[in-house]
Parts: C-alpha cells; structure tokens; sequence
C-alpha cells in the first residue's frame, strides 16, 4: 500500500506537464517489454505501460514461467516417486506441499517481475500502471485502478496486449472448479480427476502438472489429434508417453457440450463421435481450447486502428496497422501465439523505427511444449511437405538408443529430420525427448544458415549429451547412414 | 542401352581437352548431331556433336580437363523412346516427364510424391497448360537503342510467372528498364544474364496457363543450373556451389537491407558461398558507372572505393569484374569526346558571400513560401542561362557541317544516383524562376535516386553543369557531354584571403572551371561567357535587373 501510495504521489507531479514520447508501449508482456528495451537502446524516449501492478504481461505471471515453475516442481516429485528407487534413492513418506509449490512459483514470478522493473529503469523507460486507451493518434489516456486518469502524448505506439483465454458460451467458467489456466497455477489442493478440454499445449502441460502430483487426467478434444499444428508423428509419441508414465486418457472426436457444478463435482456432457452424449465427472475442470487477441479498452478506433479477422490486429509485413506510427506485436497479430515469437517482433519493430531493415523468417520461430518428454519442432512438418509436393527424406534417431538417455533413463521419443531429396537442404526438424525444448536452437541455426542434413551430421556434438541424437537424426537422412542404430 | 560417348581425338599432339561450356544439361533430350558441348585444347575450341538422341547424361563437369578418348558424358536410351531412370539420379522432373510412357513403379510413386510439381506437359498434346508458348521480345525502349544487356534475372527457369510480373532488369547505355511478363506461365529463359540482346529478339518464352510444371518443349533449359558453375568460380570459398551459395546470414541479411545491396551482388565467402557477417559489412554497392560526364565526378567513386578498402597489412587481393554495358558506353565516349573535339577550359573564381547572405537571410522564408530548400544550384543555372542567351555559342552544337544554335537553354544536372551520376535535363531553364528551378532539381534528385528517371529526361540537354565541389574538388577540368559543346565545373567553396579594396579579406571563394570545344567556342566567347557568370554571382542584383 505504501508503495501504491508514492506512486501516486509520482504521477500528480507528472500530471502537470503532459509527457511526451517517441514512442509508447502498451503491454509489458515478453512482447511489450523486449520492444521498449529496444527503442530505448535505439536511443528512442520510451513508455510503457500496463494495466496490472506487475510487469511482465501473461507470460511472466499467468503463463510461461508459472507453468513451468509447476512444471519443474511436480517433474521433481514425479521422479521422486517413481524413479528415484531406481538410481538407488530411498524416500519415506514423499509428499506433496502443493501451498510451498505455488509459493516457490510465486517467488519465481516475483523475482522476475523485479527483473523486468529493474531493465526499465536501466535503460530509462518510463513505467506507467494503468489502463492504456487512444484519445488520438498521439494521445494515451491511462487509466489508473483507482480511477486516476492522466494523458501522455506519442509519436509512435507499439500496441502489444496480448491475448487472453477463449470462453465457449456454453461452458461458463466460474473461476473455482471450472478454470482457466490462470487458476489451474493457483490451485489449493491436487485435483482427482481433472478434466482438461482442449488437448492443445496449454491443457497438455497443466494437466502433466497435477497428472504427476496424482490427478487422473482426462483430455477431450474436438479433433482427432493433440498438439495438431505440429508434426503428427510428435503428438502420436507424446500421446502414448502421457498414457504410459501419467495415465492420462484420451477422448478425441468429443464435442463438448456442458458442464455443470454440483457441490465439489463438475458434469461435463460431450458428444462422441457416435453422436452418443457421455458425462465426465470430475471434481475440476479446466478449459484450455484457445486464446485470443486483447484489444478491450483500448480504444481503437479513436486511432482509427481497424481490426482484422479474429479480432486480431491487422498489420502489413512491417506490423504496422493501417495508421502510420501505430504498430502491433505478438498475440495481438497474425501467426502463433508465443512469448518468443513476440519478443522478435518487438526488436523487428523497434529497429524498423529507428530506420534499420530487420527481417524476420516466421517458418524458423520454434513451437515448444514444455511436457515431459519435451516436444519442439521447427519448420515444415511432413504434412506440409507432403501437401506442398516437395520430394523430400526423412531420418529419425530414438533416444532409447541415446547412451546419454538411457544413463538418464530418459528413453522416451526422437528426434526427426527433415531434408530436401536433392539439395539435402533441412527442411523441418521435430523432436520429443529429454531437453527438447533447449535442443531445437540448434536446428534453428542450422536452418537460418539453410545448412544440409549432412552439415549437420559432419559436426562434432559432444558425447554423452542428448544433441547427438539430432547428429543421428542428421546421419539418417543424409543416406541413412545413423551409426548409433 | 546407355551409349558412352567420348572425347574424339581432335588433332595430333592433341591429348587433353578441357570441358569449356556444356550447352545442354544433365537430363536434356538431345538430337543425333546436336552439339552438346563446347571442349576447348590449347590451341582450339571444338564442338561435340551427339551420337545419337537421347537423355543427356553428365559425367564431365564444365572446366574438368579430360584426356582423348575418355567419357564425357552418356546418352540413355539411344534411339528409343524412354528408358528408365539410373535410381540414383532420379529427380522429381525425370520421373514425372517419363511416367507416361514408363510403368516402371519407382517414377509412378515419385510422381504421386510431388503432385504439385504439376501434371508434365506431354509433346502429342494431353497435357494440362494450353500448350501455347510465348515468345517474349525486347520492346524498344527508346530511339537509338538498338541493344540492351541483360543485366539481372529475377525469375529463374522454370518459374511460375504471373501476368505483369518483373522478369527480369535489362539495361542500356542509358537508363535501366523492367521487363514485366505479358502473360501467366512457366518461365522459360533464353538469353542469359549479361548477354547482350538486339531490339526485338527473344529473350525468354512463357508456356501460358498455370501449372504447366515441367516441360518436354526442347527449349533450352539453360538458366540456373548452367549458371550456377560460373558463381562457383567466383565466389571466395573453395566448396562447390549448392542451393545455398549467396544465402545470406540473419545479422547478413539486415546489413545488406540496410545498404540496398541485393545479396545476388556479393560473393560469399562462408562455406558453399554464403554470405557471413564480414562479407555484408565489406559489400559495397556495385561500382558505380558515371554518365559521360566531368573527371572529377567520375574520379569521385575511385576515390571512394581506395578509401574503403582498407589497406590492411600483408593482404594483397585483387578482384576483377566484368564492365556492365553501360560502364562500357561510357567508356568509349569519354575517349572519343577528348579525340574528336578541341577541347580546353578556362577558369575563374568567384566571391560566394553575396549568394552565402541572401540564402542566410531568406532561406527560411523561401522554404515557407515555396516549400522547396533555396540552394546555390538555382542560383549558378540562372546565371548560366543568362549568360547562355549573351553567348550563344556556348550554348550551340556541331551537327556535321552545320552548327545548331539553341534559343532555350536545357541544363543537364549530374546527379548521383545508385548506377552512377546520370544527368538528367532541366528544360526551358532560362524561363524558371528560381524556385522553380529548385523544385525540378529535387524532382529530377529524387527520381535518380529511385532509379527511374527515362531516357528522354536525360537526353538533349544543350549545356551541363556539374558539382565536383559535393566531393571536395578543388579544381578540374571537366569533359564535355557530348554533343554538347560546354560544361561548367562548380567546385568546393573555400575560405580564402582575398584583395577587396585593396584590403586583405577572407571570403568563401568557389573556382569554376569552363571546359569548351574549341572547333565552335572562341576563346572570347568562352572567358567572357564564364567572367559574366562570375558577375551574376557575385552580385546577383544583376539577375533581377537584367544586366
């Protein structure tokens, strides 16, 4: 409260001279905050602002690194339990603290927040706490929580709020037994029978979380597959690993119809692909089926920014919006929802303001999921391949014949190559395993350089590391020459 | 079934030939006696004929020395239709064009593969394109053009072209031009890059409707793959030349961008020939090719280029390049206005105060009234118009026995550009005022520098005048633009001592130099027109009242 309290203090002196800026950012997310770091190393005079007290937007708070703090954590007991006898530790009486786990996670959120606090500062951009709306083109009114408005004035505007969950109309979240992600990394007790809808990376990852603190999990999905924008062979081994290790089910084809609240019990009604209506009964719920584009409040169309499909943000390649000066990133546009995609087109927009000619190559931004074993993935799945008609091979290396996996008894998945039949060009690399989500920069690097199977084949990985298998991985599409298998 | 064919001894003596140029590729269908290669001794150059039709199979690559009597290259199915495919080189192309006729099921699976590789163009018709083939022609691109280069394509063999699509960037002596597509279809190239193309020729065909895929049409498929062995050989890295030479790296690529230089224009030094980081930040922006125009502007990007390349110890590269046409006109009128005019100049220095004070005092006045920049340009073209209407002959040519006297003075403007200086024309200068001048300076600017100023804006001026001063000259001797018979030289402005009243003062002084043709300018002429410049800029009063 004190604290709250010199901040306002701060601001009534502001308030006399109206600020102005060469540019404006509105939303601290990973997109947000990259882009104002930028234009202030780029020499720009910067805001930014944000409508909750802490910075760091979805990703910081409610999304990536709570999850994986979670993550983290439960992956730790789940080994504890389950495999520590093995490597020949003995435990009595293991069991969860859930209250010092979201603790921790907590402390991790916090100890960040005050790390993006302190990168502002550093590189003296201007933090505003409030709500962010156009009065114009060049004005921002902000909106404070206690209803305190002020006016800044800008040259340029970033515009990068994020997304947040879709609701189905008739699947009413109530916030206690049926959530949303942001709750589910609040949760005070380990669920029974969690109900995740949506097998997409958000429920994959939350549902292994509880799966492993106990929870029965049950994923229904709409469609046929999960994770099913990434390579299919991807989501076919992370299916089978999720049932094998965590006993997560799988109900696909199901369509969702309803869920009700009955005491501590929640109802949920699904269609099979029968037509037959089922009922899952669980005491959680948690509906994971999408995010979408931010914009409420931000007043728009007193800028005159038009809106696109979805209610995305319409931007050109420049991710500029139809009125000049007012540009858009992350969530908010087209392409995937991802922190680090973001990030990239905050430093792109950054730069192209200050007069550079950055460029970036969407088909390299690598889709993550941060399950055990970890899935990553980067450029052309087999699929697109295949409906594009380009002449491809394909090599694959398993872990379980990875000396270093199998030290670690880590065995699960592989890594899979993709690369141009004539040129030997990769094309696509997609792995599930142990570190996946580290491992994939490489074939990022790899492939901005437009580097060959066999390039990479011909590169010294340090032995016992997981990265030979994406060297095997290279071997086998290069002529089937793997020397491991 | 394959019929090897080799290297026929050629000549006594004779025992090794080098590979100079295959003139079709690996997988071409050839005619009996079409000749597929040009081989090359030390004393001749030889063509080899085919010995029988066929597939073209490749075993000798372009510059491989080979003894008499090796092979060179095979050709499959001699005589026959089809034949199939080595497995090892099968390519998504051969299958597809031999799968109608070949039920071997390896090419049927490769062709079920890559469906949209397009469904192949069958000669005895059945194919899916209408089967009609264009044949795209050099339009005429101005009067007196009678050939241009091509200086770049920017579609390769084989692409899919939209209507009104860029093809390609050909260039004359004078100005650059697009070649946009006259139709949708499969681009088939003809000339090569570099080649010199005569008004009216074809230089590429397009098989119009889409998805016409691959081709049997016997025309040449000369263009990436033929051209590709010749940017091996001048790319730095000893690799062999794959799909990546010339990829540019990330922080590479935002370099070059920035510098507007395309990364086909830069030799990669990296492995395969990609563009590292190094590599973009040496990049210079092609050499530039001034139009015929004074020594000291054209002496401007060699001064520039010394000063880029850093004399670092020890390293002594040297680096050749092939003279664009353009280059190559200039050239040969430089020489040829040094050896069949009389040329001389003359100089004289001016007093830039007065004009220095009327732009401190009212250039901010005249940016607001006329929203265009007062410079000293407008200034020195009204005095040489002036002085153009006293002196006529200054302002006339030599055209064969007669000279043609001009009653309006087009100025022709240097300008940089990215090619090099071109000098478009300012028409009717004695009629602007001076703001006006300016703003047609800026236009014209502005078009130079996007590269799109035509060929009638830059020809039949009757007078140039150009700035070495923008680079630091002090003082030159300009040559003329021809067929032209005068050019001034404007030249750094420098603070001097100079005698006024027989006081020592130090004033911003300017030298000009005059370069004349002596054949139809007396020497009377010539001084008197440059002295009465020097008159109206250092008191330009003078150009108000008329006198």
């Amino acid at each position: 409260m004190l604290l709250c309290k010199s901040g306002y203090g701060a601001f009534s002196h502001i308030k006399r001279k109206i600020m102005k800026y060469d540019v404006t950012v509105i939303g601290s997310g990973p997109g947000g905050y990259v882009a104002a770091v930028r234009c202030a190393q780029l020499g720009l005079k910067t805001a930014i602002i944000e409508k909750y007290s802490v910075l760091g937007g979805t990703c910081l708070n409610v999304g990536c690194i709570p999850s994986k703090a979670l993550l983290d954590s439960s992956e730790h007991f789940h080994n504890a339990a389950h495999t520590f006898k093995t490597h020949g530790i003995e435990l009595d009486n293991l069991q969860v603290n859930l209250e010092q786990m979201i603790k921790r996670k907590g402390e991790v959120i916090k100890s960040n927040n005050d790390g993006i606090a302190y990168l502002m500062k550093k590189n003296k951009v201007d933090v505003y706490n409030g709500l962010g709306s156009f009065l114009s083109k060049n004005t921002i009114k902000i909106t404070g929580q206690d209803g305190t408005a002020q006016q800044i004035e800008t040259d340029k505007t970033i515009i990068a709020t994020g997304s947040k969950p879709v609701n189905l109309p008739f699947l009413p979240v109530d916030k206690n037994r049926i959530i949303t992600s942001t709750e589910a990394l609040t949760l005070k007790e380990v669920p029974k029978h969690l109900i995740v809808i949506g097998g997409g990376v958000i429920g994959l990852e939350l549902g292994s979380v509880y799966a492993r603190l106990g929870a029965k999990v049950s994923v229904v999905e709409y469609t046929d597959a999960i994770i099913p924008t990434m390579d299919r062979a991807l989501g076919k081994e992370l299916q089978r690993v999720l049932k094998k290790t965590l006993g997560f089910q799988f109900f696909f084809g199901h369509k969702v119809t309803g869920a009700q609240v009955e005491g501590e019990t929640v109802k949920v009604t699904a269609e099979t692909p029968k037509g037959e209506t089922v009922t899952f009964d669980g005491d959680y719920c948690l509906v994971s089926v999408g995010r979408k584009p931010y914009t409420e409040g931000l007043g728009l169309e007193n800028a005159g920014v038009q809106l696109g499909e979805r209610g995305m943000i319409a931007v050109d390649d420049h991710l500029q919006t139809n009125v000049p000066g007012i540009y858009a990133i992350g969530d908010v546009v087209r392409g995937a929802m991802l922190a680090h995609k973001a990030e990239e087109e905050g430093v792109l927009v950054a730069e192209i303001m200050a007069g550079q000619k950055p460029h970036i190559n969407y088909n390299l931004i690598p889709g993550v999921v941060y399950t055990w074993p970890e899935v990553a993935g980067v450029g052309f799945t087999e699929e697109q391949l295949k409906a594009q008609g380009v002449a491809f091979k394909a090599g694959s290396f398993p872990f379980k014949a990875s000396g270093r996996a199998k030290a670690s008894m880590d065995t699960d998945g592989f890594v899979k190559v993709l690369a141009d039949a004539k040129t030997d060009e990769i094309l696509g690399v997609h792995m599930i395993g142990p570190r996946a989500a580290d491992m994939i920069a490489e074939a990022v690097v790899a492939m901005e350089f437009r580097a060959s199977a066999e390039d990479i084949a011909r590169m010294s990985h340090a032995h016992p590391t997981y990265t030979e298998a994406m060297k095997e991985a290279c071997l086998a599409a290069t002529e089937n020459r793997a020397i491991h298998i | 079934m394959a019929l090897d064919v080799k290297v026929p001894v050629v000549g006594e003596s004779i025992t090794e030939v080098t590979i100079a140029k295959w003139l079709k590729q690996d997988g071409d269908q050839v005619a009996m006696d079409e000749v597929i290669c040009e081989l090359e001794s030390d004393k001749a150059t030889f063509e080899l004929p085919a010995e029988a039709a066929g597939i073209l199979r490749i075993k000798a690559q372009e510059g491989d020395t080979i003894a008499i009597g090796e092979v060179i290259c095979s050709i499959e199915g001699a005589g026959q239709g089809a034949s199939t495919p080595q497995p090892t080189t099968v390519s998504s192309q051969h299958s597809l064009t031999e799968s109608k006729s070949v039920t071997d099921p390896q090419s049927t699976v490769a062709a079920e593969n890559t469906p949209s590789q397009g469904i192949p163009n069958q000669p005895q018709g059945g194919g899916a394109g209408t089967g009609q083939t264009l044949d795209v022609k050099i339009p005429t691109v101005g009067e007196s053009i009678s050939e241009v280069t091509i200086s770049k394509w920017l579609k390769a063999d084989g692409d899919q072209v939209a209507m009104d699509e860029v093809l390609c960037e050909l260039e004359s002596d004078k100005a650059t031009f697009e070649l946009p597509a006259e139709a949708a279809g499969v681009l088939r190239i003809v000339a090569q890059e570099g080649d010199t193309v005569e008004i009216g020729a074809t230089i590429c065909r397009i098989e119009v409707g889409a998805g016409s895929g691959v081709s049997t049409s016997p025309a040449p498929q000369l263009s990436a793959p033929a051209a590709q062995p010749a940017q091996a050989a001048s790319s730095g890295y000893g690799g062999s030349t794959t799909y990546a030479s010339g990829t540019p790296s990330p922080a590479a690529g935002k370099i070059l961008s920035e510098k507007g230089i395309s990364a086909s224009d830069v030799n990669g030094t990296g492995r395969d020939g990609r563009i590292t980081k190094e590599d973009a930040q040496n990049a210079q922006a092609r050499p530039a090719a001034p139009a015929p125009q004074p020594a000291a502007a054209s002496a401007a990007p060699a001064a520039k280029e010394s000063a880029a390349a850093p004399a670092a110890p020890g390293v002594r590269n040297s680096r050749r390049e092939k003279m664009s046409s353009l280059r190559k006109t200039v050239a040969r009128r430089l020489v040829s206005v040094k050896n069949e005019t009389a040329m001389l100049t003359t100089f004289n220095e001016v007093d830039m105060k007065p004009i220095m004070d009327i732009r401190a005092k009212y250039k901010d006045k005249f940016k607001e009234k006329h929203e265009v920049g007062l410079g000293f340009m407008s200034f020195f073209v009204k005095a040489c118009t002036v002085a153009l209407q006293e002196w006529p002959a200054v302002n006339a040519q030599i055209d064969g026995a007669e000279m043609v006297f001009n009653d309006f003075c087009d100025i022709s403007i240097a300008v940089s550009a990215p090619k090099g200086l071109v000098v478009p024309v300012i028409r009717n200068a004695e009629g602007l005022s001076l703001d006006g001048i300016e703003k047609e300076v800026v236009r014209l600017a502005k078009r130079a520098r996007e590269n799109k100023l035509g060929i009638d804006e830059m020809t039949g001026g009757t007078f140039t005048i150009t700035n070495g001063g923008v680079f630091g000259s002090m003082m030159s001797t300009p040559i003329i633009n021809a067929p032209q018979s005068a050019i001034l030289g404007m030249h750094n402005i420098v603070n001097r001592p100079v005698a006024i009243n027989n006081q020592v003062e130090i004033r911003p002084m300017m030298y000009l130099a005059l370069s004349y043709d002596h054949r139809i300018i007396d020497g009377r002429e010539s001084v008197s027109f440059l002295v009465r410049v020097k008159e109206l800029l250092e008191d330009p009063m003078r150009l108000l009242l008329g006198i």
